[in-house]
């Protein structure tokens, strides 16, 4: 049941960054409110959670957002994997620290391999170009919108009112 | 990693170069019109009934003030300066001319099909919109996109039967023909990952400044010639290099863009599916 619910969500927040995100610019960039949730919903949950939500995302992503199916899913899948195995070594304590790593990661991640995409493709190779004016913006906007989302996921937990991890 | 993670992660990478396979043969075509006819009502309600939220989020964070000001100037002045370019491509004939009349005298054999755009591309290394219009519209690759103003928007890069996808002239895989309408210097136009314009290959000696106005310079066939584009922001000339490298401001805004009209008389040449 919590996977039909879980790729629902993961479609409803495809179909949301797609048609009303995309309106956004800060910076430049459009945030990525789908990407910034399912690291918050990997860092509260866990790998085996998140990654019938990455399918879902990534799929839906490919077809309504005017990219090509298949890269979207691959940018999505590459980070959280990454940072899920990372998730599980420890290495930080901080709750709240190690998400907002995890999303500038992730966030690094994501637009690298859509740069790499574009670029493989016949886009005008200008890594430098694409890392000051897509990559490193988007990991910014990303990061400052991680805290909201992030407390709602944490809250969401039942025990994370008894004992809130990020104060640690 | 457990090994039902190692299979999810497995097959979900599989699934990517699959889909990015099939997508190259065209054999999911049928599946993204589909996609658009289920899907663009929901994102028509999502976009409709957050635009306040977004257009508030983006007054805050444009430094340059109230993005609806901005939206309204830059559609007055890409009306003016398009009248301005026209009158002075063929000024003894258009100097006459005051008002819209004289952008439709400029194509009077053209045909120009209406349409509204109903996604767009949310990635931040990409631009490109969806269209109402498709192959049972008459729509093919390659087609033209001009503003309702007639300043350049893009090019048809895939039709689908009831809807197209349009590469705007800011997405980084763009390259336009161009030339700069007072001093006839020819330059590519390409787009870059910030959305701005550039134009590359401009000779060193070539007289290029401020304000001149770019239009299309029909080379290659891609392009009819004498399509407004954008006018010159800044000109980056050194010593070292072999040509001069041109910003150039697009006429339209085309991150606001709503309606757009297909060039359906132009028949481009040489033009190969992305």
């Amino acid at each position: 049941m919590r996977y039909v619910l879980g790729g629902g969500l993961a479609w409803f927040l495809a179909m949301f960054q797609a048609s009303s995100v995309a309106q956004v610019h800060v910076l430049g960039v459009t945030p990525n409110l789908l990407l910034v949730m399912l690291v918050c919903w990997l860092v509260v949950r866990g790998l085996d959670d998140v990654l019938p939500m990455v399918a879902v995302a990534g799929i839906t992503t490919g077809f309504v957002a005017l990219e090509t199916p298949g890269v979207a899913l691959l940018a999505l899948l590459i980070p959280i994997v990454l940072l899920g195995v990372v998730r599980e070594l420890h290495v930080v304590h901080s709750e709240l620290l190690l998400v907002a790593a995890m999303v500038l990661v992730a966030s690094v991640l994501y637009e690298g391999v859509m740069l790499l995409g574009a670029m493989a493709t016949g886009g005008v190779l200008d890594p430098l170009g694409g890392l000051t004016d897509a990559v490193a913006p988007a990991a910014l906007v990303n990061l400052a919108l991680m805290p909201p989302v992030y407390f709602v996921m944490r809250f969401a937990r039942p025990d994370a009112r008894r004992r809130p991890s990020y104060l640690l | 990693m457990t090994a039902r993670t190692f299979v999810w992660t497995g097959f979900l990478a599989i699934l990517a170069f699959a889909l990015m396979a099939a997508s190259r043969f065209t054999l999911l075509d049928p599946v993204h019109n589909l996609t658009l006819d289920v899907t663009s009502p929901v994102q028509s309600l999502l976009s409709d009934s957050t635009r306040p939220i977004a257009d508030w989020v983006n007054n805050i964070t444009d430094a340059r003030g109230l993005s609806q000001e901005n939206k309204r100037l830059r559609a007055e002045n890409e009306r003016l300066t398009t009248e301005l370019s026209l009158a002075r491509e063929d000024s003894a004939e258009l100097q006459a001319l005051k008002d819209l009349q004289a952008i439709q005298q400029q194509f009077p054999d053209d045909t120009f099909l209406e349409t509204s755009i109903v996604a767009r591309d949310s990635s931040n290394t990409g631009a490109i919109v969806a269209i109402s219009r498709g192959r049972s519209d008459g729509v093919r690759e390659g087609m033209i996109v001009v503003t309702e103003g007639r300043s350049l928007v893009g090019t048809v890069s895939k039709a689908f039967d009831d809807y197209a996808w349009v590469r705007l002239i800011t997405d980084p895989k763009s390259a336009v023909s161009a030339m700069v309408q007072e001093s006839r210097a020819e330059g590519v136009v390409a787009g870059d990952y910030g959305g701005g314009l550039t134009m590359e290959f401009v000779g060193q000696g070539a007289a290029v400044k401020e304000g001149d106005f770019v239009v299309t310079s029909g080379v290659g066939g891609g392009y009819p010639p004498g399509i407004v584009i954008g006018r010159i922001a800044r000109v980056r000339k050194t010593e070292q290099d072999l040509f001069q490298k041109v910003d150039v401001d697009h006429l339209a805004s085309l991150s606001a863009l709503e309606r757009a009209l297909v060039l359906m008389s132009f028949e481009p040449k040489g033009y190969d599916r992305p």
